[in-house]
């Protein structure tokens, strides 16, 4: 059945993007108040190194300095930027606070050591300039493989052989007997894959405005996505109630996951309180690529088993998660790979485990997708070796084994819909498969197309708590204010949000205003992670508009005289829904409403706490096509289609965005972002756009997205998860285009020239 | 170091302030003038965040002194709306989702502004071309190259 809508599934203007286009969309990186001072931040050198002895005393005395901090100056609270004890589902996987907002001890090149806030930034750097740190260097070791060693450099005390955590699968994906399994098998696939530390690349740096009043109460304008989980951290850190502290979140410049965690806010906060004034923390570019979370990178041991007719029947993921000098989400996102490499496919015998291992570098946290980009890049690998071991179609094989609506997902709760058949048909289509691929041919410039799939969330539960609250309040016309606190990281939500309001209401987007912004002036809402504000937020928001509406409809009926299950809102106007002659404007009842001469006056509203209790799985396939110069092993992507199955698109202009951004991020991952640590010194070489080449307009390929648009039961009018499905499956496609050209495969990514050239060779003088 | 008197026009607007000699446009621009529609980034003209107009000529403003701005006329984002009107090429950015974070957009919409001033018909290749040096980790670059063909179009129809 094909609902009609009147706002849902049109392609409307975003409600924010005039305010982007004219330059008055207010960043952190733009807040400036009254008396605010600007702070710096001093970073480790060494990737690990006592601090033997810090003396601040010459930078203090610098004119125009007015703090100067070190851990002695802070409470020596041990925090987790990524928070603590947030409630969640067993497995181990409760974050551990392992670090101190200013260092003990370095263990990464970049570790603040000390902070300074001064009247402006040459004050503040040459007052960095002045303080004396008196490190004792110690050994290090930048290699997860190298940090299990015996002997190696020991980061945290706790841990031994520096692995923070050994992870098993959760219950319901470890299923019958795997020796058993891989021994009935009649293909075997076993191969290890290397998924790269990828970098965030949000063109706003990162940042932070704090203020602190005479009372305490501290005020923190802040990019991180989630803004209440956040303002708990920050009561734990500063040990204040959460009534003290107030987190603004101003637009963002891009978010991508990295900044799920905060970063410099607690020191930014801690200046303030020092220097009793505001203060504003902005990072450079060089500091964003060296002192903020990472995606988290992981080596992967895949095995596969298959029947000959290509049904899979044994499945092992062994991960090592690189962590750098403190967790982070490297530990969620090392036991979430097991999950979505698991949890994707049909398959009677499953296994798998996952080591978190600290190394001195930069943090490993969250980046889209998390953790699923990553060992889809290893698992749809395997699946395109497996299937030409079984001389299957690798089209076959997946329409053979993913899971289908009623089967469990990932996560553990039934698939609410899936419709990833048509995206694997439809997508097949459009790149042209039957005609191109298994078409090798020789020459210098060789082409090729492969594909991948995958399945994702909507939202976190029942891993982590899901809930959103949603506040509409008529004014006393046909406007609403929606007052909802997603965050607003780039992905147009107020506006998908308001389209769910506006569609339920049978008003117009845009008389709708979304408050939002303000911890203390919005109720909870989790934030912006695991593709869950379309979800979440807007079950919370149709729930809050349908009481809204009843509210509305009841008052309508008494000034109709008719009944409110009589009557249904429609362009603004309600009406008898058998005699549509008769009716009243929504702008008469909310009128009446509140200047309510009898004494019945009400202010029209509805109020929603929402949690989920299921989780519609977003499903993908990818195709690429690639051409292989043969001579400089330079990949290039013709192109690209992306086929999404997200549901009801609420807005297909904002799902095309997505996929199409998706795109972009999903080739740098596979073919050109390479972060690159010396191994002599633990710097971070790539620190720049110059040396760490994210696409632009000349890398990307014609691209293609298709939306198969089949609402789902559970999501806001079908609505599933789109965010992070544009770019889980990206990479793998290309790996395995890359095969279908020219035979040659590459595990470890990006898969750069040098790669294909030696993997090439290696191949000539195998044959030779 | 000592403060030098400059005089320029930004927007339309006369502006003489004592500027540092080691500053930079954008620094004067977003830390003097509070004018903060230009955006940094990288600071190292590699990611076009900070592209202004001087004299109707592309510059990265965060690479160029202010001093060497002296009697110029600089065009930011906020000046290219007129009487409340937004520009064509603001227009076709909204309508074509071409913005999603927005912090690459003031610079994406300048850089399409000189292109446009010089080549009133490009194609898809001569847009991707001239949109090189501005990074944008949102949008994968297809609606905006969308937007500038639209906007192009528009603009010859409009001004013939």
């Amino acid at each position: 059945m094909t609902q009609e809508f009147s706002v849902v599934g049109k392609r409307i203007t975003q409600v924010d993007t005039a305010a982007k286009a004219t330059g008055a969309a207010r960043y952190t990186t733009d807040i400036k108040l009254p008396g605010m001072l600007i702070g710096r931040v001093l970073h480790s050198p060494y990737p690990h190194a006592k601090i033997k002895k810090i003396d601040k005393s010459k930078a203090e005395k610098l004119t125009g300095v007015e703090a100067v901090i070190t851990i002695d100056d802070t409470d020596r609270t041990l925090w987790a930027r990524s928070f603590r004890d947030m409630p969640m589902a067993p497995s181990g996987s409760l974050q551990r606070a392992d670090e101190y907002i200013l260092a003990d001890k370095a263990r990464y090149v970049g570790d603040p050591v000390a902070a300074v806030a001064a009247v402006d930034e040459q004050t503040a750097d040459e007052a960095l300039d002045l303080i004396e740190v008196e490190y004792e260097k110690l050994p290090f070791v930048l290699d997860p493989w190298e940090a299990m060693k015996p002997g190696a450099p020991q980061i945290h005390d706790y841990a031994g052989n520096n692995i923070a955590v050994h992870l098993t699968p959760p219950p319901f994906l470890v299923k019958g007997d795997v020796e058993k399994g891989f021994a009935e098998s009649d293909v075997v696939v076993e191969e290890s894959f290397f998924a790269s530390k990828q970098v965030g690349c949000h063109l706003e740096t990162q940042a932070c405005v704090a203020s602190v009043d005479a009372n305490g109460k501290i005020t923190c304008y802040s990019p991180c996505q989630l803004a209440h989980p956040f303002r708990r951290e920050l009561g734990k850190i500063f040990n204040k109630p959460l009534g003290m502290i107030n987190v603004i979140s101003p637009f963002v410049g891009g978010s991508f996951g990295t900044r799920l965690s905060c970063h410099n806010e607690p020191i930014c906060i801690a200046l303030a309180m020092k220097a009793g004034k505001p203060v504003k923390l902005v990072y450079t570019k060089e500091e964003d690529f060296t002192c903020i979370d990472t995606r988290t990178p992981h080596y992967f041991t895949i095995k596969m088993g298959f029947k000959k007719d290509g049904t899979l029947n044994a499945f092992t993921v062994h991960t090592t998660t690189w962590s750098g000098g403190y967790l982070s989400r490297a530990q969620l996102a090392g036991g979430i790979t097991l999950v979505w490499a698991l949890g994707h496919y049909r398959c009677p015998n499953t296994d798998g485990w996952c080591d978190v291992v600290y190394t001195n570098t930069t943090l490993s946290g969250a980046m889209r997708g998390f953790g699923n980009p990553a060992v889809m890049w290893g698992v749809e690998q395997v699946m395109d070796m497996a299937a030409e071991k079984l001389d299957i179609d690798p089209l076959e094989l997946s329409l053979k084994n993913v899971k289908h609506a009623g089967e469990m997902a990932n996560l553990g709760l039934p698939i609410e819909s899936s419709y990833i058949d048509d995206c694997i048909r439809e997508g097949a289509k459009r790149i042209g498969w039957k005609e191109k691929r298994g078409k090798r041919k020789g020459g210098r410039a060789r082409r090729g197309v492969g594909m991948a799939t995958m399945t994702h969330c909507s939202g976190a539960w029942p891993l982590l708590i899901e809930h959103s609250n949603a506040f509409i309040k008529f004014n006393e016309d046909d406007t609403i204010s929606l007052t909802v606190n997603p965050g607003s990281p780039g992905t147009h939500i107020w506006g998908t949000l308001a389209q769910i309001a506006a569609e339920e209401l049978g008003i117009r987007v845009e008389d709708i205003s979304i408050v939002t912004g303000s911890t203390e002036a919005t109720m909870f809402d989790l934030g912006s992670h695991a593709s869950r504000s379309t979800y979440v937020t807007g079950n919370a928001v149709l729930e809050a508009a349908r009481q809204a509406k009843a509210q509305l409809l009841e008052r309508a009926a008494k000034m109709l005289e008719t009944s409110p299950d009589e009557l249904e809102v429609e362009d603004r106007q309600v009406y008898v829904k058998k005699a549509p002659e008769k009716s009243i404007s929504v702008a008469d009842v909310c009128f009446d409403a509140i200047w309510n001469l009898k004494g019945e006056s009400l202010n029209i509203s509805g109020k929603s706490s929402w949690a989920s209790h299921y989780n519609s799985v977003p499903t993908a396939a990818y195709f690429a096509e690639v051409e292989v110069d043969t001579e400089t092993g330079e990949v290039k992507v013709i192109k690209f289609v992306t086929a999404v199955d997200c549901g009801k698109a609420v807005n297909p202009m904002t799902v095309e965005g997505q996929c199409e951004g998706g795109i972009q991020q999903g080739i740098g991952y596979g073919l050109t972002e390479d972060y690159v640590i010396n191994k002599d010194t633990g710097v971070v070489e790539s620190d720049n756009f110059t040396t760490y080449k994210m696409p632009g307009t000349l890398d990307m390929p014609e691209t293609e997205v298709i939306i198969i648009d089949k609402p789902d039961p559970k999501g806001p009018f079908g609505a599933k998860g789109v965010a992070e499905p544009g770019l889980v499956g990206i990479a793998p496609a290309i790996a395995n285009a890359v095969y279908d050209a020219v035979g040659v495969r590459i595990t470890d990514m990006p898969i750069t020239p040098e790669k294909v050239l030696a993997a090439l060779e290696a191949k000539s003088a195998q044959k030779d | 170091m000592a403060e030098q008197m400059v005089k320029f026009m930004v927007n339309g607007r006369s502006y003489e302030i004592p500027i540092e000699p080691h500053m930079t446009l954008v620094e004067v621009l977003r830390d003097k003038l509070d004018i903060t529609g230009t955006k940094l980034s990288c600071g190292a003209g590699e990611c076009g965040a900070c592209t202004v107009l001087i004299d109707g000529k592309l510059a990265l403003s965060c690479l160029t002194l202010a001093m060497t701005a002296r009697e110029k006329n600089i065009l930011t984002i906020e000046g290219l709306a007129e009487g409340g009107n937004l520009h064509p090429i603001q227009k076709a950015f909204i309508e074509h989702g071409a913005i999603q974070c927005g912090f690459c957009t003031p610079g994406m919409i300048l850089a399409t502004k000189a292109l446009l001033d010089e080549n009133p018909n490009p194609n898809r290749e001569e847009v991707k071309e001239a949109l090189a040096g501005n990074l944008c980790r949102c949008t994968g670059y297809v609606k905006i190259v969308d937007a500038v063909l639209a906007v192009a179009e528009e603009i010859r129809k409009g001004g013939s």
